[in-house]
């Protein structure tokens, strides 16, 4: 190794090093509160001198006042994440197939409104939504928090998907006219398959975008039961003597998912499945 | 097997027309090439002929039913595309078998027309790969099989062999030629490369700026070009041209120009101190001695091998001479130019129609 790679190498770490502590650090307190006792947490030690694994019981049997719905909450966070993801997935890829790949009317004035949608944060809107979910009578329930992540989700999931379709080869459409595919079969059979990576990538950010909300999750849901872990996280904060201990691990168990979702699909996040189709 | 017509085509793009009502009829079993410069309007005719443009004026026929309206799935064609437009996702068998399982023909038939058009094109071993295993002449196979496997009525190409290098281009012209001469399908070829032109045609339609400049079998073009575009189209190293006046004071006639006496046939129409065009092939040029009425100065000397191709000055022309064999010429070196006149072309200067 000659002296300017051994000069670039340092000047990366040099980089890297701060980059990592300060991403790490967060996470490693989060890990010391959750494996200290209430004692230990706060005696300002790298390294508790007794590892427990008690704080985990405690909360997987929901063995304190501000865990008692845990689970139920833990499963709202899921079936809203999930349907979130689900429901932004088909109308987004709707969306991009049909502005995309079947050039309806008024594509363009869509794709301009949905990036409009981004001119106004989406904080300014809560209040306006709380009132919207009041009139429909959904308040209290989750479709409220469902609908309003989907609209908040949408306009990016339809942008990104469209770019997408943009670059897929528009011969691929014309070879399967002519085969005799349908629109739906084009669908179903052509674009689809080749747009998977970029269907996962989509579903996971309003997947993710869902399971990290808290101030729509806090307006629209109420009920102890209704609402989602992240909400649930907040309530801890409620009490002069909050367990700090008790609220780190249940935040780790929360982060965990996220964690196991880009692992699982990291390898679709980047991919070349359309290689071989024209001409490269 | 069907026959194609084309019938007072018409298209535009918004407000830019650019075919100007394109009429011709394509015999059943004909391979028909469509040539032309880009931007002649060949692509959007074929285009127009599978169904995936709009017809703005006129009506295309196959076998005599107007197509103009119907999908493109309806119209029993098959089309080969310049980038072989290949589904990425299915295997080699999956692609050629695609619209058979649209079709929902039974898996036994699929199965069979598949490994039929897979033999033709010598693609047993690759039936399980995917596109982006194959190389691209491969892949242009993987093509012309899905659209064998259709065994439709017509088959388009649209430029197919753009995408490959020079030797697989000419070995795969060679091939679907062979195809052609094996299934008889009636075919549309669009090119811009008049040598694929020439080689594989029955017929050829010439077209410029999107209109039909001449049609005819390939010789035909060659040997009697109707234009000064065909002229200069058709036939490489592209004709010589040169400006000059028809002269038929008293004896034979023959074209004055950069103050020489150019030979033309003893038949030529036109009259005396009309302004034409003058053209003659490369390789109706040979090299002459002093005596010849037009002489000339040797610029470059490129041997071919077969053959020799000389760049020649006349007054301040350069005007290229093909000959057989090798000559001992150099640059520099002044020469006659010896002129067959049967083969020399006359055009009216103005409007560039054969005299």
């Amino acid at each position: 190794m000659n002296l300017r790679k051994v000069t670039a190498e340092a000047k990366l770490l040099l980089i890297g090093i701060p980059v990592a502590l300060w991403t790490l650090l967060p996470i490693y307190h989060l890990l010391l509160f959750a494996i200290s006792t209430k004692e230990e947490a706060f005696a300002g030690k790298l390294w508790p001198d007794h590892p427990t694994l008690h704080n985990f019981g405690v909360v997987l049997r929901q063995d304190h006042y501000f865990l008692i719905h845990f689970w139920k909450q833990l499963a709202n966070s899921l079936v809203i994440a999930l349907a979130v993801g689900a429901i932004t997935l088909f109308i987004a890829t709707a969306a991009a197939f049909a502005i995309s790949r079947l050039k309806v009317k008024g594509g363009r004035l869509t794709m301009n409104l949905a990036l409009f949608t981004y001119f106004i944060p989406a904080a300014f809107l809560a209040v306006p939504m709380y009132k919207a979910m009041g009139t429909y009578g959904l308040l209290n329930s989750q479709w409220a928090l469902i609908l309003a992540m989907i609209t908040l989700a949408s306009p990016y999931a339809i942008w990104v998907l469209k770019q997408a379709s943009d670059k897929l080869p528009f011969e691929l459409d014309e070879a399967a006219r002519i085969d005799g595919a349908s629109p739906m079969q084009l669908f179903r059979l052509v674009y689809l398959p080749l747009m998977t990576p970029s269907l996962v990538a989509v579903g996971t950010y309003a997947l993710l975008l869902a399971w990290n909300e808290y101030l729509y999750a806090f307006l629209l849901l109420s009920r102890d039961t209704d609402v989602t872990l992240a909400v649930a996280l907040g309530q801890f904060m409620a009490a002069d003597d909050s367990p700090w201990e008790l609220l780190m691990t249940t935040g780790l168990i929360y982060a965990l998912p996220p964690a196991a979702i880009y692992y699982a699909f990291k390898r679709y996040m980047v991919s070349g499945l359309t290689a071989g189709a024209v001409k490269s | 097997m069907a026959s194609v017509s084309f019938k007072d085509i018409e298209k535009s793009f918004g407000v830019t027309k650019v075919i100007h009502g394109i009429s011709f009829d394509i015999a059943d079993g004909e391979f028909m090439v469509l040539v032309g410069p880009s931007g002649c309007g060949k692509s959007t005719l074929l285009r127009m002929l599978a169904g995936l443009e709009e017809i703005t004026g006129g009506s295309i026929a196959i076998d005599d039913t107007v197509v103009n309206h119907m999908e493109s799935k309806d119209r029993d064609i098959a089309m080969v595309f310049q980038s072989y437009a290949l589904y990425p996702h299915m295997t080699v068998r999956e692609n050629m078998g695609f619209s058979l399982r649209l079709r929902k023909a039974d898996a036994k038939l699929t199965g069979e027309r598949v490994a039929h058009a897979a033999k033709i094109l010598n693609l047993d071993p690759y039936l399980e790969r995917y596109p982006r295993e194959l190389s691209g002449g491969q892949r242009q196979r993987v093509a012309m099989g899905r659209a064998i496997v259709r065994d439709p009525k017509v088959f388009l190409f649209d430029e197919p062999l753009s995408n490959l290098d020079a030797k697989l281009r000419v070995q795969m012209r060679g091939e679907i030629k062979a195809l052609h001469q094996r299934l008889k399908t009636t075919t549309v070829y669009v090119t811009h490369d008049q040598i694929e032109a020439m080689t594989m045609a029955d017929r050829i339609v010439v077209m410029h700026d999107g209109r039909v400049e001449q049609i005819g079998s390939p010789l035909e073009l060659y040997d009697r070009p109707g234009n000064l575009f065909v002229a200069q189209f058709i036939g490489s190293p592209a004709m010589n041209i040169v400006e000059g006046t028809l002269r038929r004071d008293g004896g034979a006639p023959y074209v004055e120009a950069h103050g020489m006496r150019w030979p033309v046939a003893a038949t030529t129409r036109g009259t005396d101190g009309e302004a034409v065009s003058y053209g003659v092939r490369p390789e109706h040029m040979g090299i002459g001695g002093d005596g010849e009425p037009v002489q000339a100065e040797i610029i470059v000397v490129e041997p071919t091998g077969a053959e020799t191709e000389l760049v020649i000055g006349v007054g301040e022309q350069q005007l290229v001479l093909v000959t057989s064999g090798r000559p001992h010429v150099e640059p520099g070196q002044r020469i006659g130019l010896a002129i067959d006149p049967a083969m020399v072309h006359l055009f009216d200067r103005a409007s560039g129609i054969r005299l």
